[in-house]
This record gives structure tokens, sequence and C-alpha cells, in this order.
């Protein structure tokens, strides 16, 4: 992570100062004129306590969260964090009653989709502190949400696959058959397609945990048995890159965490999020008064690789491993806009696209047909945002049951 | 090439859930149940990892991971033996201890990477179609699973020790009367096995797949625990246990697209359990056959002298 936030360092730190100092000021008076809501700060300090669903330790979905507790903790004098980790989900009402009684948080994140009701509840158990709860959809005044979606990245990680793969055949390990998967499979298969129109994905689902390293080793050895040589998944190990590095032209995609130290021959690229900068936007604003206990019903982030919520790599600032540059550089394809270029280019090229303030390419844009030949997206029309969140259907190249 | 990448997968798999049964039958051999091998396997694999990663020798790992898993038999063996307490509580005590355990022995190891035990090619059968790579191109740790089940069934059949241990897993108290030493066999026992719980987790994270990560091992500590039920207490049954379930465990991606649900095929191990506890039930009602196979008659009895 470190080298991730010299990167942004002098960029960053002037900004913050910039805006807590103007910040202040325009806070300053707005005190003067009268205080409207409760804010837990008054410039003073801010703690806040975070919930993990898993141990720190499981190098995946706990362990990227932490980082970015951790990142804004050492950044900030005014913010103290606590957290609790391996919270299981029917004991989430007393920990957040806890962070806040016993603790004294005055914002609480809970970081599980199984944390919403109980987020809600303490919601109006506790009208005067804040929640945000990661990747559900149900808000109040003092509960907002948060969430970043990674679907851009394995789009952008397809290309390669595509463009590499040997056999024609990539595979995906997945843990469960939701719709963020689904339409993590979807793009991943999407990019390859737009490289090498043949390439074909096949899916090996696990059903038994999030995070199962046993199951997931085995998942992959089978896709590989199969004749995948391009290896993607969703669950929260690095065994997937572990297989590849033991398997002799076989490769595979780092995921959540930056990973790419498992398998440093044959890990391409990956996805990785960073929590850090959007618990840096979101407890900043609490700081600053912007948000409160009263305002956070329509507060949502979804954060994509637009607002820097997620990127390309499986290093922080190493979107493709060095060693595989030359060869995607050798790989000429014909796009229907930009012409003849490398493949290596073409994903520069949709990175700039994707971080465009207005998003200038978006993976899920028609004509998109599903296993079935049957038209799902029409040419030219973008997926909406709704569909993309409820999508239940593999695209036509998939091999795979989307309801196993 | 698919056929031998999946007939390898199994034996890696097999090899895990082998090990461990190997050193539970030892245990309740001698009349001591103990539930505790998730614990104790979580616990080695963690101890061997960080052992492996700060010593830069994975068999010192092994050592290591062996070390745990025969302390925590250890914990299990003064409970169950010396103050006859629950053998049943105590195991299960253990294994969520050591579930603890092996996060905070593992605690800063979590995303390091070790030099794994590698592959040693056995001269002239590596070269078998099929066989040789699936069975006879793997690290000494799968080798080892092969030395130990004729090993283990020589010890417990063919010579004194055996009948010793088997005695006193089927009557204690007339092995007393004997002059055996009950209490010093069945922590012996009780230790080795978990020695070879120890070796099974140490095999997960040094041989299998170098890393590690709170609760790796998913829960599958429960599987050698089933197996040791359904191979009726003997090593060449629990062999052929441990390939079928390492069989099921890396089909169920294999039937993924046939039309069967995942789930029913991750059900397998546990559906046959209870399908061979239901036929050995029927077919091995004989005092007879009973002797070589079956539950020790004493198991999670508690002994006292006199």
């Amino acid at each position: 992570m470190s080298e991730k936030i010299y990167g942004l360092n002098t960029v960053l730190v002037l900004a913050v100062v910039f805006i807590i100092v103007g910040a202040g000021i325009g806070y300053g008076v707005s005190w003067a004129v009268g205080p409207g809501a409760v804010s837990p700060t008054d410039l003073g300090t801010l703690k806040a306590g975070f919930i993990y669903v898993g141990p720190i330790g499981d190098f995946g979905w706990s362990h990227a969260h932490d980082q970015g507790r951790q990142f804004v903790d050492d950044r900030y004098d005014w913010l103290e964090t606590v957290y609790l980790e391996s919270v299981p989900l029917d004991q989430t009402g007393n920990r957040i009653d806890y962070l806040i009684n016993e603790q004294g948080c005055d914002v609480v994140f809970t970081t599980s989709y199984g944390y919403m009701d109980a987020t809600i509840e303490a919601g109006g158990d506790h009208p005067d502190k804040m929640f945000f709860h990661c990747s559900g959809y149900k808000r109040a005044a003092n509960v907002g949400t948060y969430f970043a979606d990674f679907y851009q990245l394995y789009y952008l990680n397809g290309l390669m696959a595509g463009a590499l793969t040997k056999s024609g055949k990539i595979g995906y390990v997945a843990a469960f058959p939701i719709p963020e998967l689904i339409r993590h499979i979807n793009a991943f298969e999407l990019g390859a397609q737009e490289v090498n129109s043949s390439v074909t994905c096949e899916v090996k689902w696990l059903l038994t945990e999030w995070y199962d390293p046993v199951a997931a080793r085995t998942a992959a050895e089978s896709l590989i048995a199969a004749g995948c040589d391009m290896l993607a998944f969703t669950e929260d190990s690095p065994t997937v890159l572990q297989v590849a590095e033991e398997n002799e032209g076989v490769y595979a995609f780092s995921h959540y965490s930056p990973m790419q130290s498992y398998a440093p021959t044959s890990c391409i690229s990956g996805q990785l999020a960073d929590w850090g900068v959007m618990y840096e936007d979101i407890l900043q604003k609490i700081y600053l008064g912007q948000y409160d206990n009263t305002n956070l019903a329509d507060v949502d982030y979804l954060w994509l690789m637009k607002e820097g919520g997620v990127e390309l790599g499986g290093l922080f600032d190493v979107p493709i491993n060095t060693l595989f540059i030359d060869d995607l550089d050798a790989i000429n394809v014909t796009d229907p806009i930009l012409g003849e270029l490398s493949v290596y280019d073409l994903v520069m090229k949709r990175i700039d696209q994707m971080t465009d303030i207005n998003v200038v390419f978006e993976p899920f844009t028609g004509p998109i047909y599903d296993q079935a030949d049957m038209l799902m997206i029409e040419a030219g029309e973008r997926a909406t945002t709704f569909e993309l969140l409820t999508i239940t259907w593999f695209v036509k190249g998939v091999i795979g049951d989307p309801t196993p | 090439m698919s056929i031998v990448l999946i007939g390898s997968s199994i034996v890696t798999a097999a090899t895990f859930f082998l090990i461990p049964t190997l050193g539970e039958i030892l245990t309740e051999r001698s009349g001591i149940l103990n539930l505790g091998v998730e614990g104790m396997v979580i616990s080695s694999a963690a101890a061997a990892f960080a052992v492996t990663y700060l010593t830069g020798n994975a068999m010192i790992g092994v050592l290591a991971g062996m070390a745990v898993g025969g302390i925590l038999a250890l914990i299990h063996a003064i409970l169950s033996i010396t103050f006859n307490r629950n053998q049943v509580v105590s195991g299960i005590s253990l294994t969520v201890f050591g579930t603890g355990l092996s996060g905070l022995l593992g605690r800063d190891f979590v995303g390091r990477t070790i030099a794994a035990l590698q592959p040693i090619p056995i001269l002239g059968l590596s070269d078998i179609p099929f066989f040789g790579p699936v069975f006879f191109n793997k690290d000494i740790l799968v080798y080892a699973s092969f030395i130990l089940v004729p090993v283990l069934w020589f010890i417990l059949f063919r010579t004194r020790i055996g009948i010793v241990i088997r005695t006193v897993g089927e009557n204690p108290a007339a092995a007393y009367t004997q002059g055996i030493n009950v209490i010093l066999v069945r922590y012996l026992c009780v230790i080795l096995g978990g020695m070879l719980c120890g070796l099974g987790g140490a095999y997960m994270t040094v041989a299998w797949m170098p890393a590690w990560t709170e609760g790796m091992t998913g829960g599958r500590g429960w599987i050698v625990i089933a197996l040791t039920v359904v191979a009726l207490w003997h090593p060449i049954t629990a062999f052929l246990g441990a390939y079928l379930f390492g069989m099921f465990h890396v089909l169920q991606f294999s039937f993924q697209l046939s039309g069967i649900p995942v789930a029913f095929i991750n059900m397998l191990p546990y559906l046959s359990t209870i399908a061979f506890l239901l036929a050995w039930g029927i077919l091995l009602n004989k005092q007879k056959v009973k002797r070589i196979i079956g539950a020790p008659s004493a198991l999670c009895v508690p002994f006292e002298k006199g």
C-alpha cells in the first residue's frame, strides 16, 4: 500500500490542507451562525469503529478494509479508529453498541452485506451517531452506504486474457452465484471476446465459503484440466494465483489485495480495491460537518475506476506485470473506433476512457447476447446500474450455470 | 493430460485426509476419542508455515507442525486420561481452541511466501504412464503417507505393541490386570495421533498450498472424524476411504456442467458417510469381524484403576 500512498501524496496532502483550512473557516462561520445537527467533532477529534466479517488476516476482503482503516488512521491526527474482526452476523447489534457505548465511537462502519439490517436498527437506537454500511442498499437519516465494484477491471483483465490465451479457453473460480460475481464473470468474458471472439470462459463454483482455499485450489486445477490457461477468480484467497504459478503455461489475475507476490511470474494483472481513499472521503466529510446524523439518507457511494476506489493491477501502481507488457504490445487488434492498435495500448486507452469524468467507455454496451443467444442489451445501449446490480444471466461464451 | 491433472489433484487432496485419519485411528484404537482433529490440523498448519518461513527449511517446519499437534493432543490426553473428563467436550474444546491458536500463531505470516516442498520423482516409477505422474512425482509427505498405511497396519495387527493398544481400547480393565500400563499406552497413542494430525496440517501449508491464511482448512478436519468411522478404524480401508473422499472433493468441480446441482455433489462425502455407517451396521454385526475392524469397545469410556 505504501507505494500507492506516495504516488498520491503530494496532490492529496495539498488538497487536504486546503480543504481543512477552507472548510474549517467555513465551519467556524456556520457554527457562529448556529449549528443545526449534532456534530461529533466540533473540529476536535473523531472516533471511528470498524466491524469486519472475517479475520484481518484473510488477505482478502477484511484485510483490504483494514488496510483502508490504517491508511486514514495514520494520516490524520484528529482521527482515532478501532476495529472488531470476525464478528458473526448475529452479534452485529451488540458489537455496534459496544463500539458506541464502551469505545465512544462517533461513526461505525459495518463492512459486510449481512450486517445491513442490524446497522439500520442500530441507526434507530443511536440517532445521534453515524453509520456506514458496505455493499447494502438500505439507508436512513444517519445510515449511509458505500461500495466499490470491480467489473471494469475484470473487463480489462479479460482483454489481456483473450490476447494471451493459447488454448482459447479462460477460466473463472467463483464463490457464490450472486449478481456481483455474474457481473464480474461476464465482464471478464466480454473483454476476452473483444480481442478474440472465439474465447470461451468456463466457470467453477465453490458454493462453500467466500474463503475456502482448499476448494479454490481444486476448482482451479479442474479448470486447468479442462484446458483453461488464463484464470480469474472472485473468492477471498490467493490460491488460484499459487496454482497458476505451479503450472507451466497457466496465468492468472489477482483479486482484491495486491497478491502478485504469490505468483511473480504468472500473475498478469488483477483488481485492487482502495478502501482507504473512500474512508478518507467519508471521514473528512464527517469531520468537516458535511455529513452528519441527519443527512445520510442519500449518501450512497458506488465507486468505480473514475472515483479511484478501484484500480488495475496485482500490485498497487503496477497495472500490468512488467513481464507481460512486451507480449501484450506485440499483439495487434482492430477496434472499430480506435483502429489498429496493440492490446497493451487498447488496455491503456480503455483505462483512460473509464477513468474519464464522463466514462466514455462501458464494457456492458450492446449488442450483448446471453448463453441462449437471446439479445439482452440492444446494440448501442449501455446496461443501467440497476441492470448491472441485479444481473442473473451469463453472456454468450461463458460455459457454466448461473444458477448452479 | 487432463486425466493426469485430475488424478494428481485427487492424490494431493486424499493425502490431506489420509494422514490425520491414520492418527485418529491410532488414537481411537487405544480407546480415546479425540474430536480436536480440526484444531490440531489448523494449528500445526500455521506453526509449520511460520517455522518454515523463519528458518527457510520446510522439513523443520514439518517437525514444528508435528510438535504442535503432539502438544495439543497432550492437553486432550491430560484432560481425558488423567482427569477422566468427558472426551467429547474436551475434543471439541480443543478444536475451538486450536482454531483460535492458529490465528495467533499465523498472525504475522499472512501474505508471506515460502519455498514449498518440491516433488521428487521416483526413478523408474515416475515414467509409468498415468500412474507415474499421479503417484510417483509427489513431495516427500505424500510418499510418507504411502508408507504410513502399511506401517500402522503392521504395528496394529502384527505386533505385540498392536495387541497391547487394541486390548487397551477394547478392555482396559483386562489389560490392566495383565500388567499393561493403560494410562501410558493411551497417552502415547493420543500424542502420536496428534503428531500425525500435525503432519497433515504441515502437509497443507508446506507442500499442498504454501501460504497461510486464517481458517484455511475450512472445517475439513471433521471429515477425518467421519473417515475414521467409514474406514472402520483400519489403516487399509482408511487409505481407500481417503482416496474416495479425495475423489469426491475433486470431481465435484468436474460435474458442474453435468446438470447435477453442485450443492448435491458437495454433500456426497457426508451422504456417503451416512450410507457407509448404515451399511456397516447391517453387514458387520458379527463379533468375529468386529475384532479386526470396528469401533473399539472401550472408545470414549473413561478408565479408572481398580
